[in-house]
């Protein structure tokens, strides 16, 4: 029979374990991975609060070299969607998949952008497809708008939200990219061409105007010969280059030195491939952008 | 043509001048050190400095961070309190003075790796804290022009004690005091060149300028002094060659250096006045008297 | 009567505790010639030591009159000479003149005839600038000679210096050891030849690790003395106990 106390007690558990069911409700975010850190924020803007979204390659880290952990396998097989740039960047992608076991469908946020070739790093003569499409802002919307599609496939009852958050990450975008061409445009044209070692920047040279020249010489690498030096300081003359980012140079010392003599200025750390860390200058995909411009201009201006 | 290949790299580049000037002035002061350590029997005390002066480094590191002055700093005193302690363990007990050197440089060795490991970070230290010899900044080149004069003014002064203790230790002790006090100014020469020549031009340049020519002058010379000069001739000899050889042959620039000097070695090895193999193979008629 | 330059005072010298000089009692006058005589681990080398000041007494003193560590010339029985150093004689004979010029006194031309004088006095003119590592055993020895001349000191201690030397070289190096007497320096020289001891030495010490006699030399040297000596137990005891007579 049921009684007045059993309609108590049962409207007294409801009201007890609602809120946990609600809790429950909202933990159950959707599991996301992403190769790389810079694809991991543009997701984890996508998907707000919605999305848990890991990076398989953390900050400063080296996605062409990256070596999977056990531990990323199993990230790999509870996710349900995974993330990755395509266009040749994660080559070690496919095999994590296979040995994951994963289900997830994996979305390359690449799709639909106009790639480029940039030379091969062997420097055999040949030219390979240059992965790195997220240095154009343009791209970058490309890719939001493709992560913005991936979520909302797997997640429809999402959809709006994901939609409303990608518009207004979308405009933050296009502020971005009038940041980056105003700023380019302070830099006398003439002085539009630096040295760095990093290969990442064709599409921001492509997009924006800039020059970016690989270092001649083997002036990087640990024993350099003095003909590398030599090389790399009649370079910076005879292409009257007035900046150089190369910190990966191990010696500091040689990089004054090389300054010095060529008349070059010594540009500071630039962030192509992975974000910095949570405390660092480019810990976003946004933060990444400004810095490397204001590292530019600060380089190259008067 | 022979002014392209032997002038035109130093006339045109700055860094090749600095460089030069770096080698030169290490092949000052160095090589005499060298030859000394030598005839002690000491020749492989430069590799042992190398890895003892870690904790120095460690603990400068420590204190001041990636502070190259507090890091050189450290070693110095590190370099200078293992050679000096070597040295006085050698002098008043059983001991002999490698054996007394190799106990101070392994204990300090893992000291030093200890230390680097507390603090958790894998920041190779020791190269970080080497140089090259194609990035002596001003700093560099005087550091090493400052240990070249030291070294000659010292060994200047301390020259009698230093080769009386060398070649009869029981001798100097009856006549004078000064054994002692030579013997610790000496190590400290060795210590400041090799710290020095490690911060300004990196391990191998130091070490190898200053001991394979002092080797290499074995071969040529019958009393120290003409040793001597003989050492610093070929390092300097040496430190030119193996500079355009770099330049032009686009090898990297201390081994060639080291390389060039190992040349002259094996060459003297062979056809030295002194000892060289050849004499062996085609003796000469004897002397009258 | 000449003042003793050297006073022993019950002195006992040794190494880690084990005497090798036990309880010696005696005085050398200024100006002697003495012998110190015994058998191979008679305690010679060990005196001398305790003579030169390089060896702290483990009981007892040696007392020396107005005689400094730096007025005695010494020559070890085994000198610890590295021969493969690059020196030449001239300048190893030279170290001799340390005493008067210390670590930066300069050589004159005064000094180099001296140089040259002990080089000619000990035979060896025409070796000036071989490297030592080239001489003879005999050679060597009379570099050191020809150094110690030049010291020019009061007392010359010498520990066997003619052990392991030919005959002709040990008779020359004898002339300078009387030269040094008529000199009046004192010299003191641990020997094992018995006739040339009697031949050449006034004075003598018998020892055997103890004193067995200390005089003229042809009552020291008597037969009795020897066979004594010869008696004398050469390795030190491990189950010693404490010497009782150590005071």
């Amino acid at each position: 029979m049921v009684t007045r106390r059993t309609f108590l007690q049962s409207g007294f558990a409801t009201l007890i374990s609602s809120p946990a069911a609600a809790q429950n409700a909202s933990s159950k975010k959707l599991k996301a991975i992403a190769s790389i850190s810079i694809i991991g924020d543009l997701v984890h803007n996508v998907g707000g609060e919605r999305v848990e979204v890991t990076a398989l390659v953390g900050p400063n880290g080296d996605a062409h070299v990256y070596s999977p952990s056990p531990g990323d396998a199993r990230k790999l097989a509870a996710a349900a969607v995974v993330f990755i740039n395509g266009l040749g960047l994660e080559g070690w992608m496919t095999r994590l998949v296979a040995a994951s076991g994963a289900k997830a469908p994996i979305v390359a946020v690449s799709k639909g952008i106009a790639p480029r070739r940039m030379e091969d790093e062997d420097k055999s003569g040949r030219t390979a497809i240059d992965p790195h499409a997220w240095q154009s802002v343009a791209n970058a919307k490309i890719y939001v708008t493709n992560i913005r599609d991936g979520l909302a496939g797997m997640d429809p009852s999402g959809k709006a939200i994901y939609a409303t958050i990608a518009t207004a990450y979308l405009a933050e975008l296009d502020r971005l990219e009038r940041e980056v061409r105003a700023a380019i445009a302070r830099i006398p044209p003439d002085r539009r061409k630096i040295i760095t070692t990093h290969d990442a920047f064709g599409y921001f040279g492509d997009a924006y105007g800039m020059t970016f020249i690989a270092p001649e010489g083997a002036a990087t690498e640990a024993e350099p010969s003095a003909k590398d030096v030599a090389t790399i300081i009649a370079q910076i003359k005879k292409q009257k280059i007035p900046a150089v980012f190369m910190e990966n140079v191990t010696d500091p010392r040689m990089m004054q030195e090389i300054a010095k003599e060529s008349g070059a200025r010594i540009g500071g750390t630039l962030y192509s491939d992975a974000l910095s860390a949570a405390d660092g200058p480019a810990a976003t995909y946004i933060d990444m952008m400004r810095h490397n411009i204001g590292e530019f201009t600060k380089a190259l201006i008067g | 043509m022979l002014y392209a290949v032997l002038f035109a790299p130093f006339i045109e580049f700055e860094f090749m001048r600095r460089a030069l000037v770096g080698i030169f002035a290490l092949a000052l002061g160095a090589p005499p050190v060298g030859v000394f350590l030598m005839l002690r029997r000491m020749s492989l005390i430069g590799d042992a400095m190398a890895h003892a002066i870690l904790p120095g480094a460690a603990i400068g590191f420590l204190v001041a961070g990636l502070s190259l002055f507090a890091m050189a700093g450290g070693g110095l005193a590190a370099g200078f309190l293992i050679a000096v302690g070597a040295g006085l363990i050698a002098r008043a007990t059983p001991l002999k003075e490698d054996a007394s050197l190799a106990a101070f440089f392994l204990i300090s060795l893992a000291l030093g790796v200890t230390l680097v490991s507390v603090k958790g970070n894998n920041v190779d230290l020791l190269h970080f804290l080497f140089g090259s010899v194609l990035a002596i900044d001003d700093l560099a080149l005087m550091l090493i022009a400052g240990i070249a004069t030291v070294s000659l003014i010292v060994l200047a002064l301390i020259w009698r004690p230093l080769v009386l203790e060398c070649v009869d230790a029981g001798f100097l002790r009856s006549v004078s005091r000064s054994g002692g006090p030579a013997h610790i100014a000496f190590l400290a020469l060795v210590v400041m060149n090799l710290v020095g020549g490690f911060q300004a031009l990196g391990t191998l340049l130091a070490v190898g300028i200053m001991m394979l020519p002092a080797i290499t002058a074995r071969f040529w010379a019958r009393d120290i002094t003409t040793m001597i000069g003989v050492a610093v001739g070929c390092a300097t000899i040496s430190g030119y060659v193996g500079l355009l050889i770099s330049f032009h042959a686009d090898l990297p620039s201390g081994p060639a250096i080291i390389l060039a000097a190992g040349t002259l070695y094996a060459l003297s090895v062979v056809f030295g006045p002194v000892g060289g193999l050849i004499w062996l193979a085609m003796p000469r008629r004897h002397l009258e008297a | 009567m000449n003042a003793a330059e050297l006073r022993f005072h019950n002195l006992t010298l040794g190494y880690e505790r084990h005497p090798a000089v036990h309880h010696l009692d005696g005085a050398a006058e200024k100006g002697s010639l003495l012998a110190v005589v015994g058998p191979n681990g008679a305690g010679k080398s060990t005196l001398f030591k305790g003579v030169v000041g390089s060896l702290k007494p483990l009981a007892g003193s040696i007392e020396r009159n107005g005689v400094d560590a730096r007025d005695i010339a010494y020559l070890p029985q085994i000198a610890e000479i590295d021969r493969s150093f690059p020196i030449s004689v001239y300048d190893m004979v030279a170290m001799g003149l340390w005493n008067r010029k210390g670590v930066f006194g300069s050589i004159g031309g005064k000094d180099q005839h001296a140089i040259e004088a002990a080089i000619a006095a000990v035979g060896l003119t025409g070796f000036e600038q071989r490297a030592i590592g080239t001489l003879s055993g005999g050679q060597m020895q009379r570099m050191l000679f020809a150094r110690l001349l030049l010291q020019d000191t009061r007392m010359i201690v010498l520990d066997e210096p003619f052990t392991a030397i030919d005959a002709k070289t040990s008779a020359d190096l004898l002339d300078l050891v009387r030269r040094w007497h008529r000199e009046k320096r004192t010299v003191l020289a641990a020997l094992h030849d018995i006739d040339l001891v009697k031949a050449n030495f006034p004075q003598t010490l018998l020892l055997a690790r103890e004193p067995v006699a200390w005089g003229p030399t042809k009552d020291v040297l008597s037969a009795d003395n020897l066979a004594k000596a010869r008696r004398m137990c050469e390795a030190f005891d491990e189950s010693a106990e404490a010497c009782v007579a150590a005071a």
